[in-house]
């Protein structure tokens, strides 16, 4: 039987005038790493914000580890750990210091923390410079001692609002793996991320928020498999000559359209002699699900 | 209790860092306080030294609170550290309690000082006692005034720029270090109103010192500081469930 780790129903909270979340209902899966994938602003902070009890929501209602987020915020904190978007460390501590004594300030023992902070240091490949200050670190090496901080608190549900925001490749993907191992010791994850193929990488859920509200929800891969189309094919405008195109995403000098097997690839290959008028071919992704939804494609629904 | 006392610990090692790694803030600190001293005794000033003693309890602490303690509470706010402290087993005392154990070496310098300055002038070092209960509302007091302003600012700022004035304002104009009888009449009483010039009231009367006022006036200009400025940080410091 499928344990929940969080409920939301209908969560709702207003900023004066504005409701930056309307209508979010979800559930987060025990074990499991659910992405709240959406464009800035679509309300995937306030969101998490709400599920780790830093706001109350305006309407609705949720439950997290078993408890309201209203009246067992002191218990439900006990068993959580954060990562805001943004978050920046104190810079005046080395990344072993950070880990070890922010272990300590969540209570953890010193000599248990120390050992720890060692351990986070190696997963994180953050040898060569575990013992300089933060202020000697390049952003990127700052952004995976913060995720290291969070990671480490061993918490049952951790939020990770953009954590990999301002990575390189490399650290990107070493994130991404501890984030994913993470889940082995027992953790779930809720996180946040407006980049698709991050989603696509990562997620056992994917949740595309907009508007403040859930637009759908879904195994990324099962939300892939239920677009009509398997390709995408990006064409250079002045390429297209007279040809006629019916349905497309403009980007400028450039068209997207989409192609639902191999077959119509290969046949619109055939229609550009010049081959240079094709940018590029790819299968199709969260990307195109996303944009078909925000479109309102009937065929996709 | 061996747990949340740890948990202190931790938070307060994270703040004592800073001065670790920037000590040349606490060098300054010890060579203003010092230099403060040597320049009364060398005017000859036994009164003037025996003030000191009180205005570096009451100044050390104030300026703790109102400077140090609200600002980087304030920065860290801003660093959205607070946000991840809040989402954690870390509790606001918890918190609140580390980050000023953290900061006291700024304070620490000021009572070596003041304990040294009292010695030379043959002020009997059992009254620091009484005068710590005085370090504490100062504490206390300057924290949560600071707080209730940077709590409020809208978009973020240099907010050393703004706890740095207040606490000019509120230790070097008013007297603190020049004495309370300096000003004519009835402006002595009206300064009562600056919660520094209370508290350094308040410190004169735990040591049974003579004081230019009513103690009483102190007791209510600082017992009315202390339920508006609680009042107003309430209002804003939330531990989250905003």
């Amino acid at each position: 039987m499928t344990k929940l780790v969080a409920v939301a129903d209908g969560l709702g909270r207003r900023f004066g005038e504005n409701w930056g979340l309307k209508d979010m209902s979800l559930t987060l899966e025990k074990g499991k790493l659910t992405v709240l994938v959406g464009p800035n602003g679509s309300g995937k902070t306030t969101t998490i914000r709400i599920l780790s009890t830093l706001l109350k929501p305006s309407k609705g209602s949720a439950e997290v580890l078993g408890m309201d987020v209203l009246t067992d915020f002191k218990k439900i904190r006990k068993r959580i750990a954060y990562l805001p978007q943004g978050y920046e460390v104190n810079r005046n501590l080395t990344p072993a210091e950070s880990i070890k004594w922010n272990l300590v300030a969540r209570g953890a023992p010193i000599n248990e923390a120390g050992l720890d902070a060692i351990e986070w240091i190696e997963k994180m490949g953050l040898e060569k410079c575990k013992d300089r200050s933060c202020w000697a670190l390049s952003g990127g090496e700052r952004r995976r001692v913060a995720v290291s901080i969070i990671l480490s608190t061993n918490a049952d549900l951790i939020f990770l609002d953009e954590p990999t925001t301002g990575l390189d490749v490399e650290a990107r993907y070493a994130t991404w793996k501890i984030v994913r191992d993470s889940l082995k010791d027992g953790a779930t994850v809720l996180l946040t991320t407006h980049d698709m193929k991050e989603a696509e990488t990562l997620a056992d859920t994917a949740i595309f928020v907009k508007d403040g509200r859930n637009l759908m929800s879904d195994n990324p891969q099962k939300l892939i498999d239920s677009l009509p189309s398997r390709y995408r094919i990006t064409i250079k405008k002045e390429a297209l000559g007279d040809r006629f195109v019916k349905e497309s995403v403009d980007v400028g000098d450039r068209l997207v359209v989409y192609a639902k097997d191999e077959d119509e690839v290969r046949r619109f290959q055939a229609d550009f002699h010049d081959l240079t008028g094709i940018a590029s071919v790819n299968r199709v992704g969260l990307e195109d699900v996303y944009l078909r939804l925000i479109k309102g494609d009937e065929s996709y629904v | 209790m061996f747990r949340t006392i740890r948990q202190i610990i931790g938070v307060a090692i994270i703040n004592i860092k800073a001065i670790q790694r920037q000590p040349l803030w606490i060098v300054q600190t010890t060579i203003s306080v010092s230099a403060w001293a040597l320049t009364m005794y060398a005017w000859g000033s036994t009164r003037a030294l025996d003030n000191l003693v009180l205005v570096y309890i009451v100044a050390g602490s104030w300026a703790l609170g109102m400077n140090t303690v609200a600002q980087s509470i304030g920065w860290e706010r801003l660093d959205l550290i607070y946000d991840s402290n809040v989402a954690s087993t870390i509790t606001l005392p918890i918190y609140f309690l580390g980050k000023i154990m953290g900061l006291a070496p700024y304070f620490l310098v000021n009572l070596v000082i003041s304990m040294a300055v009292a010695a030379t002038t043959g002020m009997r070092l059992l009254l620091f006692l009484p005068l710590m209960f005085v370090a504490v509302v100062s504490l206390i007091l300057g924290s949560f005034l600071s707080l209730s302003i940077i709590l409020r600012l809208k978009t973020p700022t240099n907010i050393s720029a703004i706890t740095n004035t207040l606490r000019t304002l509120t230790i070097n104009l008013p007297p603190l270090y020049y004495p309370l009888a300096f000003l004519p009449g009835m402006l002595r009483e009206a300064s009562l109103i600056i919660p520094t010039v209370s508290l350094m009231e308040m410190a004169r009367w735990v040591i049974h010192t003579p004081t230019e006022c009513d103690p009483i006036l102190s007791f209510i200009s600082l017992l009315s500081w202390l339920s508006v400025s609680v009042l107003l940080v309430a209002k804003k410091l939330k531990w989250g469930s905003e």
